[in-house]
């Protein structure tokens, strides 16, 4: 079943890509329909039977479980999104074709990775994704820009030469790379299994771009077009570092010992780096992709709690974060194509102009500094529960200090752009496309009813969330 | 006759006074008229209720807060004063408020006024008590603000010394309450130990605030100063002294037993002494008609507070006599002193003279009343001291010195006044010009004066009347023991005492006079007494003011938590902002875009991670 998923990207990406010229214009359509095809796969149980029966004349060691079924449609709703945008806001049909294909090919790494059970698939698949993405943030209509593509692709190559590294190790020291082999060399005790861990996580931390390791997302996230980052600064980033570590913390550390200790002190780092490195950003890109390390920092800080909380905590801030942040470049991808420029000092009163932009905006600033009644607030409050309840009052605290510089910015964001009076530079400027407004309006109802609704959503996720 | 009957002139004048609020305020005639006919359906129904016995009891809130209602001798004694002084002053009103721009408001807050006070003397509940106190803390300033020329200043102040001596009767209701199990005045019966000491005297602060005594004096004089003078002489003069003093009354016999000897007497008796001896050596030096007879109008509560706090059968009894004699007598001194405003067009002494002769019967009213107060024989301001002074010798010769003294004084200052409005010569007018001529004043506000001061005269020779037939009954068996007080005082010695006290007055002023040779100098050389001078000149300032004081220290308060407010705001506001933001621009100026600092950080971190791993492990192992 596990393998179908795998596959149907990949099916879709063969498809569009032998199909004649004249459907090409319609791939963004073909790729939209088989991510709710997938999607649905993953969530509605009457499908995996039939799928079982496919995945019997292949073999992957890979595993559909609850985790996949985060990954999966939080994926699926990123890639929408950013198809939407990318449609609206590219010229050239060629551009539009080598997205999509693009983006089918992270999504099949993306898809891999929700069901990993072995460090080495795990690297295939987080390769096959970063490949992707690496192209996709210098695909650009007109003019190329190479440097933040640059960054991201020599970080990531140390990322991989750790992770090779480490693979290494475990081969000699453990006699394999599965989750359970790893955790038994780790639970034994060898030293040289956990500075193999250490390598490992050093590789994740990277491509999560955890601080210290940070300093190429923010150039690739502004430098990618638009509809890139929405979906680099929505799942790749997430997937390929966060989510791993997610899959791989509980089953190897068990949320305790000095994997939990480091996982906590590079999560705070993190997010207070983060946080503050936003405060004084005058791209809005570039303040939205210092909130994402920072958002991200929260997740792991989490991953280092009270273990049967802390999955769930980190599992329900990922999501609402990529729905948020996804969102919040696609209004960043909304002002950037209307008023020509990301600089906020320029700005001012854009809300009344565009008025749903400025909105949804708001809903999701709001959800992410941690708001009540918003969606999160509620995973903000799980993460600080879970640190808390493990003992580790101190870095409850920082989350919880933190999420007043998360505030301050978002406040300041929206004041900058969407308040105030309205130069006469901008007295033209309409609301954009519905390419924009749509994939906006609703992730942020998203935002919303997640967050009314999480006390009924609570007990589901706790009953399966570890 | 219905169980309701007795609430009549409760009823009445309230009913009265919103009416009159719907009356054209250009109708003043119609204005005039309902208040008068109002007040005195009010005395005629009081004096119908006057033998009657009531009780009544509505449920109202719950938990022992009821509506009740209850008429005894002595309630129904302060409503006949309260109405009867109502009728007078609203029918002196009539004719002395022509000249004010507008009556509507003030007849209107006043017939409130006169309708609230009744209903605080009927109530049984305590809770229902605090709520006509309450009640009539607003229709005072009503009345303060209808007529006053800067009008919130003065009801404001009033407002915040009477609200403050209310707070503390409800905070003495509230521990009275909790002691006794129940909110009904009538079947409250508390000792004065412990808590219930602070009680008491918490409810007692409650009634001295009501009667004006110090330190709740201080809104009175600036009264007399601003607002009309029909309203010095229904609120300060008669109705508040009035209920404080029936109050008093109450806690301390009633609600509580009043030992002699106890320290909340001790504490009353003190009270009492200060408040006489230092308002009446402010009355002493004033030079405006007015101004002098409102320090008076505290100074006299000394002696009811005095009389009621030695808690002996003659000092009680002769308290409440003197806080009707004094309702009487104050209430024609400031009647009096309204018609000379009328007539004269100014109360400043200095401008005044010679008013016997055009004004004949004002005077002879003001004489009588001031003799009165003064406490000459026969009239009923004598009997009513010297039996304080017998309660007074009984407890303590200070106590006693600090009365005689504050009565000395007394007739020294009214001397002065009397001398220096109705005889000697009146000043020219400093531009120049004859001094206009006066004529007596008109008949509605005569009535009254005249009235009064045949009352003062009446209960002075015949004071069988109020004693044995008001108080005596009032106060009941229990605290007089079934003696009479009525007739001559016993002691011969105290009557000397008075007498040369009286003697001493007047040599004083015939020395004064003849050094300044005007009367109005006649006590210029106490004022002006090398170790009473500053004194007295920083107490004109109003300093030694306790309101001026508190909003002093109330202010630096404030001040001070103003200060701390914008330390914790600049905190907020102008650290964390400062710190928070150098933060970020260090960060910023640290990715500087260069890619070899970025992959140096990236190894850097790796390697932290993965010594820290093997270390902790070789820790752990």
């Amino acid at each position: 079943m596990s393998d179908v998923i795998l596959l149907l990207p990949f099916a879709a990406l063969i498809l569009i890509n032998v199909l004649p010229r004249a459907t090409r214009p319609a791939a963004w359509a073909i790729a939209a329909v088989v991510l709710a095809a997938q999607m649905a796969a993953v969530i509605v149980p009457p499908y995996w039977a039939f799928l079982d029966t496919i995945e019997k004349t292949v073999g992957f060691s890979l595993k559909l479980d609850r985790l996949t079924q985060l990954l999966v449609p939080t994926a699926g709703l990123a890639g929408l999104a950013a198809i939407l945008v990318a449609q609206a806001g590219t010229a050239t049909a060629r551009t539009k074709l080598l997205f999509v294909n693009l983006l089918l090919i992270a999504i099949i790494g993306i898809s891999g990775i929700s069901m990993v059970q072995d460090l080495f698939t795990m690297y295939v698949f987080i390769e096959v994704t970063s490949v992707a993405a690496v192209i996709l943030v210098v695909l650009r209509d007109g003019e190329l820009s190479f440097e933040g593509a640059w960054k991201y692709l020599l970080l990531s190559a140390i990322a991989s030469v750790l992770m090779l590294a480490s693979l290494g190790m475990f081969l000699l020291t453990a006699g394999g790379v599965s989750f359970e082999e790893a955790a038994s060399a780790l639970s034994a005790g060898g030293a040289e299994a956990w500075v193999a861990a250490a390598l490992f996580l050093s590789g994740l931390f990277l491509k999560s771009a955890m601080v210290p390791f940070h300093g190429w997302l923010a150039d690739a996230y502004s430098e990618a077009p638009p509809a890139v980052s929405v979906f680099l600064a929505g799942i790749v980033t997430k997937a390929s570092g966060v989510f791993a570590l997610m899959r791989l913390a509980p089953a190897a550390f068990n949320g305790s010992g000095p994997g939990a200790m480091i996982l906590l002190v590079v999560g705070a780092a993190t997010a207070v780096v983060g946080a503050f490195l936003s405060l004084t950003q005058t791209d809005v890109k570039r303040m939205l992709a210092y909130s994402s390390i920072s958002q991200m920092g929260y997740i792991v800080m989490a991953l280092g709690g009270q273990p049967a909380l802390a999955l769930a905590a980190a599992a329900v801030h990922f999501f609402n974060h990529t729905v948020s942040k996804a969102q919040l470049f696609t209004n960043a991808a909304a002002l950037e194509r209307q008023l020509g420029t990301r600089d906020m000092d320029r700005m001012g009163g854009i809300g009344s102009r565009m008025p749903v932009t400025a909105g949804t905006s708001a809903v999701a600033s709001l959800s992410v500094a941690g708001l009540p009644p918003l969606a999160g607030f509620w995973s903000k409050l799980l993460i600080v529960i879970a640190l808390w309840r493990a003992g580790h009052v101190v870095f409850a605290v920082i989350a919880v200090l933190t999420s007043l510089v998360t505030l301050a910015y978002f406040l300041s964001l929206q004041r900058r752009v969407f308040f105030g009076t309205t130069p006469a530079e901008w007295s033209g400027i309409r609301e954009a496309a519905i390419g924009y407004t749509l994939p906006a309006l609703v992730l942020a109802a998203i935002t919303v009813a997640v967050g009314l609704g999480f006390p009924f959503l609570l007990p589901i996720l706790l009953g399966g969330g570890a | 006759m219905s169980t309701y009957t007795f609430l009549l002139p409760i009823a009445i004048p309230v009913a009265a006074g919103i009416l009159t609020l719907l009356v054209p305020a250009r109708a003043r005639l119609a204005v005039s008229l309902l208040a008068v006919v109002a007040t005195a359906a009010q005395l005629a129904s009081a004096i119908w209720i006057f033998p009657m016995d009531g009780a009544l009891s509505v449920a109202w809130l719950g938990y022992g807060i009821e509506a009740s209602f209850r008429l005894t001798r002595f309630s129904a004694f302060i409503v006949v004063a309260i109405a009867g002084f109502s009728f007078l002053v609203t029918l002196y009103s009539t004719a002395s408020m022509s000249k004010a721009p507008s009556t509507k408001p003030f007849f209107a807050w006043m017939l409130i006024t006169a309708g609230l006070a009744c209903g605080a003397v009927l109530a049984d509940n305590l809770v229902l008590l605090v709520v006509f106190l309450g009640a009539l803390l607003l229709t005072q300033f009503g009345m303060i603000a209808a007529g006053a020329r800067r009008p919130y200043a003065v009801a404001i102040k009033a407002v915040v010394i009477v609200g403050l001596s209310d707070m503390c009767l409800m905070l003495g209701i509230m521990m009275a309450a909790h002691l006794a199990g129940t909110l009904s005045m009538s079947a409250m019966k508390l000792s004065l130990d412990g808590m219930g000491g602070i009680a008491f005297l918490l409810m007692a602060i409650g009634a001295l605030g009501k009667a004006g005594a110090m330190p709740f004096h201080s809104w009175i004089p600036d009264a007399a100063r601003e607002a009309p003078l029909p309203f010095m002489a229904i609120l300060p003069a008669s109705i508040e002294k009035l209920l404080g003093i029936y109050l008093l009354a109450r806690v301390s016999l009633d609600l509580f037993t009043l030992v002699p000897g106890s320290w909340v007497s001790l504490t009353l008796m003190v009270i009492g002494a200060v408040t006489i001896v230092l308002a009446v050596m402010m009355a002493l030096v004033q030079k405006d008609y007015k101004r002098l007879l409102s320090y008076h109008a505290i100074s006299q509560v000394g002696y009811m507070v005095l009389g009621i706090g030695t808690a002996l059968p003659i000092g009680i009894v002769g308290g409440i006599f003197h806080m009707i004699n004094h309702a009487m007598y104050k209430s024609t001194l400031f009647l009096s002193g309204g018609a000379v405003e009328r007539q004269a067009g100014t109360t400043d002494l200095s401008k005044l003279g010679g008013l016997a002769r055009s004004m004949p019967v004002t005077a002879v009213c003001f004489i009588v009343a001031a003799a009165s107060i003064s406490g000459v024989p026969p009239f009923n301001g004598f009997f009513s001291k010297e039996m304080v002074y017998d309660a007074a010798l009984e407890s303590g010769w200070v106590f006693y010195a600090a009365a005689l003294l504050g009565s000395l004084l007394t007739a020294a200052s009214f001397l002065k006044l009397g001398h220096a409005a109705f005889f000697g010569r009146r000043a020219e007018p400093a531009s120049g010009g004859t001094v206009p001529a006066v004529r007596e004043a008109p008949l509605p506000m005569l009535v009254p004066m005249i009235v009064l001061a045949g009352l003062c005269v009446l209960f002075g020779v015949v004071n069988r009347i109020p004693l044995d037939g008001l108080i005596g009954p009032a106060v009941g068996a229990a605290v007089t023991g079934g003696r009479s007080f009525a007739g001559f005082p016993a002691s011969q010695m105290l009557v000397g005492f008075t007498a040369a006290a009286l003697l001493l007055a007047i040599l004083n002023h015939w020395y004064g006079a003849r050094r300044t040779g005007h009367g109005l100098g006649a006590v210029d050389h106490i004022h002006h007494a090398i170790f009473l001078e500053p004194v007295y000149s920083v107490a004109e300032q109003g300093r030694l003011d306790p309101y001026f004081i508190g909003r002093w220290v109330i202010g630096g308060i404030s001040a001070a938590l103003y200060a701390v407010d914008r330390a914790i705001d600049w905190v907020y506001e102008t650290l964390a902002v400062t710190v928070a933001q150098g933060i970020s621009r260090v960060g910023r100026r640290l990715h500087n875009g260069s890619v070899n600092r970025y992959v140096l950080w990236s190894l850097a971190g790796a390697a932290a991670v993965v010594i820290t791993a093997a270390l902790v492990l070789g820790g752990s192992r």
